[in-house]
């Protein structure tokens, strides 16, 4: 692989890493465009639990949209529990003040039996809309993201990935 | 260059790019699909006794246990795109303040109705029989047939989305967060439903005709809730709940 790069031109090899940086900051511009647009720090989130069964399963892609904030009984939101920093997708099942108040909901997995009030923070029986959700879900492809949860659990999957990315690199130089 | 690897990914790419471009279709062509669903809720009693939330909680509020009586055709709402229904009645009641604050609401009762399609999981609702069914349709369930991975909970020959339901009780016993709930005028049972898809946009209930999708006619009714009552005076029978199929007991995340 390094033999490959030694052997490109300077001005090649420049460009080569120009374009390689290109595509990195598109792809972060999308995101964080995304994130502007639907006032979300996440705006795509992956399934990463089966408390959502049948209708989301592990893997699936989730759209959220944060703009609006009133949010409705029935809605599906996903929310970071205080101190924690893992995004939990589940139903609002109760919701009290909004308005001039702040609104306050209590959320339930679909396949849960019972409520979110043992998963939150110690001292909390209902989330605070505007602190603790980060979007409402709107839209749903299954099974995509599903990549992700197979390189966060099998992490040789990401050496292979990265040494097939390096080896394609190499033949495509030939 | 012709070598195995630019092949490969250019099927890749061509296979991921029709993928899209059929699951956009199929997500944006469901306004085509018409609609007309229709309900008949009705209140048959509500209570309000005292409870805990927990077991091992030291904490007393009020509890609302509202039976109710439902008749619903949501047979339309299930399209070439339609995986499940998430159907649900909320009853809502107006807030401490309600020139500024809107009506609290809470769930009283929930169930996922799957589409014909959709693969049998534990947590989907199976229509009770009735007694009108067991006539013209003379084969009961068996222990055997309800353990059939291909059963569908429906009877055959039925519809998924015809819910009747006389005097269900409620599967969520609804208390405010002031923990006071008795005594509250106004209140409204409301039946809603969530559409799931196979792919695309999740779509929630419309009151008012939209395109092809006629708005929901019924479904609606008015209440108070009751002064609170001593839990003597009530037969344990009458404030159980429904059990849902929810069997999740993993991470809960």
């Amino acid at each position: 692989m390094f033999g490959s790069l030694a052997a490109l031109q300077p001005r090649q090899l420049a460009a080569q890493i120009l374009n390689f940086a290109l595509v990195l900051s598109t792809a972060f511009m999308l995101w964080k465009g995304l994130s502007v647009f639907t006032n979300s720090s996440s705006p795509i989130v992956v399934v990463l639990s089966g408390s959502m069964e049948p209708a989301f399963q592990r893997g699936d892609l989730l759209f959220l949209w944060n703009r609006g904030i009133e949010t409705q009984v029935g809605e599906v939101v996903v929310y970071n529990v205080r101190g924690k920093d893992i995004p939990i997708v589940h139903r609002v099942i109760r919701r009290f003040g909004g308005g001039s108040a702040p609104l306050s909901l209590l959320t339930k997995g679909d396949n849960n039996a019972a409520d979110d009030t043992e998963l939150y923070a110690h001292d909390q029986s209902y989330l605070d809309r505007s602190k603790d959700v980060v979007g409402s879900v709107v839209g749903f492809v299954p099974f995509v993201g599903y990549v992700t949860i197979l390189l966060s659990e099998y992490p040789w999957l990401k050496t292979a990935m990265l040494i097939f990315m390096a080896a394609s690199v190499v033949l495509q130089r030939e | 260059m012709h070598n195995t690897l630019t092949r490969v990914q250019n099927v890749f790419g061509f296979f991921t790019s029709v993928a899209f471009a059929v699951a956009a279709a199929i997500a944006v062509s469901v306004v085509l699909s018409a609609q007309s669903p229709s309900a008949s809720l009705e209140l048959r009693n509500v209570q309000v006794v005292k409870g805990r939330p927990h077991y091992y909680s030291t904490k007393r509020e009020e509890y609302a246990h509202v039976k109710f009586d439902l008749d619903a055709d949501l047979s339309t709402l299930f399209n070439w795109n339609t995986k499940q229904i998430f159907a649900y009645i909320t009853a809502s009641y107006p807030s401490s303040d309600p020139s500024t604050i809107p009506p609290s609401e809470a769930i009283i009762w929930d169930a996922i109705i799957p589409a014909n399609n959709a693969l049998s999981h534990q947590n989907t609702y199976i229509h009770p029989y009735t007694k009108a069914d067991t006539k013209t349709k003379p084969k009961k369930p068996t222990k055997k047939s309800k353990k059939d991975k291909t059963s569908k909970p429906y009877p055959a020959g039925t519809q998924p989305g015809i819910l009747r339901l006389p005097n269900q009780k409620p599967k969520y016993q609804i208390t405010d967060i002031s923990s006071k709930i008795a005594d509250r005028g106004n209140a409204t049972l409301r039946l809603h439903w969530n559409v799931q898809p196979w792919v695309g946009a999740l779509v929630w209930d419309n009151r008012k005709t939209v395109g092809r999708w006629q708005g929901l006619k019924g479904g609606e009714t008015k209440f108070d809730f009751p002064a609170l009552k001593g839990t003597e005076g009530i037969k344990k029978e009458d404030l159980k709940v429904e059990t849902g199929g929810e069997r999740n007991r993993g991470k809960p995340a």
